[in-house]
């Protein structure tokens, strides 16, 4: 079954070649041209992964990947033609997973949708628990007690890599490599903003994290140090 | 030591405060204007006394003289006796007469005549003869019954007094010529002095104390607005655009608070246009950069799909989409310059500084650019430190620069080998890239750091260098504070030398590699992989 993508960007040209190149690829792809009507879309076309510009009339690309985020955790890929701006890091704020910077290569998107899509692999247990959390890494899901708590896919692979080895402390490199499937150098703000969403959604008190610890100059660790 | 500092602080209190300044120029001056007033009116005033006293002084000692000569002359004694008593009287009789004023009297014998001196010279009980100036008997002497004074000193117990002598001649007979001396003490006149002196100098001093304080109180009214414009115009230095003086009343402070106010005026709205005008530069680049990436990555895509089956197509379109891929990467390094040197002249650039090996950063621009060197046939030779070369530099932008310096050496070197030195210092870290190929005029040395020159318009362009490589490279190094020097010589090569400041804000005042490079001293090593 091939993979849904929904490519939400208002230019005509770039959205019907990101269409030919990926369905190229063997993606099934679903097109919206606007910030408005673009929640309303994504809840009809169902996709497996947004595509998602920041820059679009009617409503911002950052608003949008709010209202998305807001009901689904699936995966969101931001297409920003600012690196330096703020642009990046409120997009990765309001949840988006990764981002692409205009104008990239096909094999540079096709890999980062598929990094993003690609399952974690390589866990032996069903079941892994990380201080008062209990993950089912085959359903996908964190309890605390009985309450589930609702991660979005890249959040609990976050947590899962770190709960798998426990006290080991994990480089921001280390985390791009496994959690987002970059073996090159990247921006090692997608490591601190999801961290910070993650502690929002499992730290009791998020300013003195006890699940997910920062260890200073290196990076960070599951459980206290 | 305490005197010493005592006269540099009131040295200082001169040299910086305006008030000090004024406050005692007034007072010397009006001391100075006060001395001559005063000196003048003590002086007419003691003339003024002393003439009065003189004439009175004049007068009386004629009468006496006219008395004395007349006693002596209307007499008849013949016997010695009785002419001594009558000489005895003369100095009570004279003593008591006339204003209440003390006198003193001595009637001499004067000398050198030939009869023989049988009589006593009656003097006052405390009159010293000394007294009487010895040129003042000889002119009385010779005089024929004119009065003669002279102003001498007198000493009253103990304290020196002025006084007046007066003299004249007298003729007694049987007993000769004898000269008749009063002496006028001038004690209460010069005591009227002291006292109109010492009131003047009182009286002086007091208004000159209050010269120096009306001054300083002036002063200080006029030095006030002053120094709030003195603050005010600190405080505008320093970024507050929109404090101003107070603007009261019509006078020449209130002209000065008018026009320093609407000068304030001009300069913010100038410094505000012109911060809007760099904030629309700013949106501009922005704008820019958006609507020029997102068709550039619908070519791009588009691009990359025809030339990645560019084997399905004729000869003709197969070279089209090879050049057009080509064309486009390079329009998009075109791009991402411009907008890189737009961003530095919109000071919108951040360095992201962090302690780092410089040699690992050395060594990956190197892994970077060696596809490159490989096909130029250039061998890289690196020369690094054992051990870490740490720096706070922002890494990203310090491999970029050193990537562009090594495409240059490439470019330029011929297929010679390329040198590449790190070095390390206290303060500083430095890596210098050494290519022995065409090198470089001077004229051309001035200019290589210019955007879009090229060192020869005429030479074939190899790499595809956007000519904003070195321009971003000095930016680069700029914002880290550094140095970037550039050595050349014609057919010798040439040598770029980068020096940082081992953390950041470090002033250093030498490189830690030489600039020319020293050849063939070094031992070259064989670049490692």
């Amino acid at each position: 079954m091939s993979n849904k993508i929904l490519v939400i960007d208002d230019d005509n040209a770039l959205r019907e070649m990101v269409g030919i190149v990926l369905e190229s690829e063997g993606f099934e792809v679903s097109y919206h041209d606007a910030g408005s009507g673009a929640l309303d879309k994504f809840k009809s076309s169902q996709p497996d992964l947004v595509l998602l510009d920041v820059m679009l009339p009617g409503k911002d690309g950052i608003e949008v990947c709010r209202e998305i985020r807001a009901v689904s955790g699936t995966p969101i890929i931001m297409l920003t033609a600012k690196t330096e701006s703020d642009d990046v890091v409120r997009g990765l704020e309001a949840g988006a997973d990764d981002y692409v910077v205009k104008p990239f290569d096909p094999g540079v998107l096709t890999a980062r949708i598929r990094a993003r899509l690609r399952p974690l692999g390589g866990n032996s247990e069903d079941t892994v628990t990380i201080g008062p959390l209990t993950l089912d890494v085959v359903g996908h899901e964190v309890r605390r007690g009985a309450d589930k708590l609702s991660l979005t896919p890249l959040e609990f692979n976050l947590l899962l890599t770190l709960a798998n080895k426990p006290k080991q402390v994990f480089t921001r490199e280390m985390l791009l490599e496994t959690v987002w499937g970059y073996h090159y150098k990247a921006d090692t703000r997608l490591v601190n903003v999801h961290v910070q969403r993650l502690r929002s959604k499992i730290e009791e008190d998020p300013d003195n994290p006890k699940i997910v610890t920062t260890v200073r100059g290196i990076g960070y660790k599951a459980g206290q140090a | 030591m305490k005197l010493r500092g005592a006269v540099n602080w009131a040295l200082g209190l001169f040299r910086r405060s305006l008030q000090a300044r004024s406050v005692f120029s007034t007072v010397v001056i009006s001391g100075v204007a006060f001395a001559v007033v005063g000196g003048f009116l003590s002086y007419s005033i003691g003339n003024g006394l002393f003439s009065t006293r003189l004439e009175q002084v004049l007068s009386e000692s004629e009468r006496a003289v006219v008395e004395v000569q007349n006693t002596f002359s209307a007499s008849s004694v013949t016997d010695e006796i009785a002419l001594q008593t009558l000489m005895n009287s003369v100095v009570p009789n004279l003593e008591s007469s006339g204003s209440s004023d003390t006198r003193q009297i001595a009637l001499l014998r004067s000398p050198g005549q030939s009869t023989a001196q049988i009589l006593q010279s009656p003097i006052s009980a405390d009159l010293a003869t000394e007294i009487i100036p010895a040129d003042l008997r000889t002119s009385v002497r010779k005089t024929n019954g004119k009065l003669l004074y002279q102003s001498i000193s007198l000493t009253v117990d103990g304290v020196s007094q002025p006084g007046i002598v007066v003299g004249a001649p007298i003729e007694i007979p049987l007993a000769g010529k004898y000269e008749l001396y009063l002496v006028f003490d001038l004690s209460s006149q010069q005591e009227t002095l002291d006292f109109v002196q010492g009131t003047l100098l009182l009286g002086g001093s007091i208004l000159l104390l209050m010269i120096g304080g009306v001054s300083y109180f002036v002063t200080l009214w006029i030095v006030r607005p002053v120094r709030v414009a003195a603050a005010v115009s600190e405080d505008i230095a320093k970024g507050a655009l929109d404090r101003r003086l107070p603007e009261k009343g019509e006078d020449v402070i209130a002209v000065l608070g008018r026009s320093f106010n609407k000068m304030a005026d001009s300069l913010q709205q100038q410094i505000t246009k012109l911060a809007s005008v760099s904030k629309m530069q700013q949106r501009f680049v922005s704008d820019v950069s958006h609507e020029l990436r997102t068709p550039l990555t619908t070519i791009k895509l588009a691009g990359d799909l025809i030339f990645n089956n560019r084997d399905k197509l004729e000869p003709a379109a197969k070279r089209s989409a090879e050049l057009m891929h080509d064309q486009i990467e390079r329009f998009q390094v075109l791009l991402n310059d411009l907008l890189e040197i737009s961003r530095y002249d919109a000071g919108a650039v951040h360095a992201e500084l962090e302690v780092q090996d410089l040699n690992g950063i050395v060594g990956m621009a190197i892994a970077g650019i060696e596809p490159l060197a490989m096909s130029k046939g250039s061998k890289i030779e690196i020369e690094i430190p054992s051990g870490e070369v740490d720096a706070e530099i922002d890494g990203r932008r310090i491999e970029r620069l050193l990537r562009n310096l090594l495409a240059n050496a490439i470019e330029h070197g011929e297929g010679k080998p390329i040198r590449v030195a790190v070095g390390m210092d206290e303060h500083a870290v430095a890596v210098s890239v050494t290519d022995s190929g065409i090198g470089m005029t001077r004229a051309e040395v001035d200019r290589v750091f210019d955007r879009f020159w090229r060192a020869d318009p005429a030479r074939k362009r190899t790499s595809g260098g956007t000519g904003l490589g070195l321009a971003i490279s000095l930016e680069d190094t700029n914002l880290h504070g550094g140095w970037l020097q550039v050595w050349a010589k014609p057919d010798e090569g040439a040598c770029f030398r980068l020096t940082l400041p081992r953390r950041s804000g470090v002033i250093f005042n030498s490189s830690p590699l030489p600039l020319p490079p020293i050849k063939g001293v070094k031992t070259a090593k064989e670049a490692k992989k």
